[in-house]
């Protein structure tokens, strides 16, 4: 698993540069939103870091979606 | 007069940015004729705990130059406009700068970027909006958006933070253009590397998907990487994860 769940929310284990490991979670997430163009922070569209419900933290992001 | 609108926390996880919400702003001001606007940049905030935000903690700012007496009327209509269109659960702030009538930018800029860093409250914010004649309003919510609004503010001011919202449509021949056509296209302070290397007028770029420009020296710049294997062109625009920093 990519994530782990804490107190109700996923944390993302691999940190904010982790690319690949963000584009295959995104992949196989069925919540995945695309965030609005000026917050992508990568080229691949579909990604944790550009996805509306990643909420970012000082290490990492947070997903903010009910999926499990 | 040349003012600067800067806005925060507007947003929800359902509503449009608050970029987006920044270019309708500026295009209603245009639509008044009040006065010509600049473009949006998006300034990066701390992310930190005990900062509420909906995701990224971002504030949008732009420039207008306006008509002294249209201003009453863009501050009462920006400040409908939060109230209209921010989302609801939203905590919108307002702040609008009149450069001109700035006794002390240094102290507007060091709070800038220290809402970068550590965090600041709004009694902060609205203490050194008050000393300086800065507008600072908050719509909803907390009103914990007036600190992001007034940091944009600085931030914008400083002339060196952040990324253009949007992207740059660059006209290119079988995905190449010249530095110059570009920079005269779209009036760019230059073209330049991350590490700050001016590329020369007649240097030629290969143009990859929805290049975005930076604001530094108070000017957009297109930035541009090595290609690995460079020939007649020796460079590419940035990536997004090349510019994640600015």
């Amino acid at each position: 698993m990519w994530f782990y769940i804490e107190e109700g929310r996923k944390l993302f284990l691999h940190g904010q540069e982790d690319y690949t490991a963000a584009a295959h979670a995104a992949e196989a997430c069925p919540a995945f939103r695309e965030d609005v163009e000026e917050e992508w922070v990568t080229d691949e569209k579909r990604s944790c870091y550009n996805c509306r419900l990643r909420r970012w933290t000082a290490d990492s992001f947070q997903c903010q979606s009910s999926t499990e | 007069m040349r003012v600067l609108i800067c806005i925060d926390d507007t947003d929800n996880l359902e509503s449009r940015g608050t970029g987006e919400l920044a270019e309708n702003l500026a295009a209603e001001i245009q639509d008044r004729k009040w006065g010509h606007c600049e473009f949006v940049t998006r300034h990066q905030l701390l992310v930190h705990p005990d900062i509420p935000y909906t995701s990224h903690n971002s504030s949008m700012c732009f420039a207008a130059d306006i008509d002294e007496q249209n201003l009453p009327a863009l501050v009462k209509r920006a400040k409908a406009f939060l109230v209209e269109e921010s989302a609801p659960g939203s905590d919108p702030g307002l702040a609008i700068a009149i450069l001109e009538r700035l006794s002390d930018e240094t102290a507007l800029i060091d709070f800038g970027r220290r809402a970068k860093q550590v965090v600041l409250n709004k009694q902060n914010a609205y203490d050194l909006a008050a000393a300086h004649n800065i507008h600072l309003s908050e719509h909803g919510g907390t009103g914990h958006g007036v600190i992001g609004a007034l940091a944009g503010i600085g931030l914008r001011m400083s002339g060196n933070d952040g990324r253009l919202k949007g992207w740059l449509r660059i006209p290119a021949n079988d995905g190449v253009a010249k530095v110059s056509d570009i920079v005269d296209h779209f009036d760019l302070g230059g073209v330049r590397t991350i590490s700050g290397e001016l590329l020369a007028h007649d240097d030629l770029i290969a143009v990859g998907e929805k290049p975005k420009a930076v604001f530094l020296n108070g000017k957009p710049y297109l930035l541009v990487s090595p290609l690995a294997e460079a020939a007649t062109v020796r460079w590419q625009t940035s990536s997004r994860r090349e510019l994640k920093q600015f």
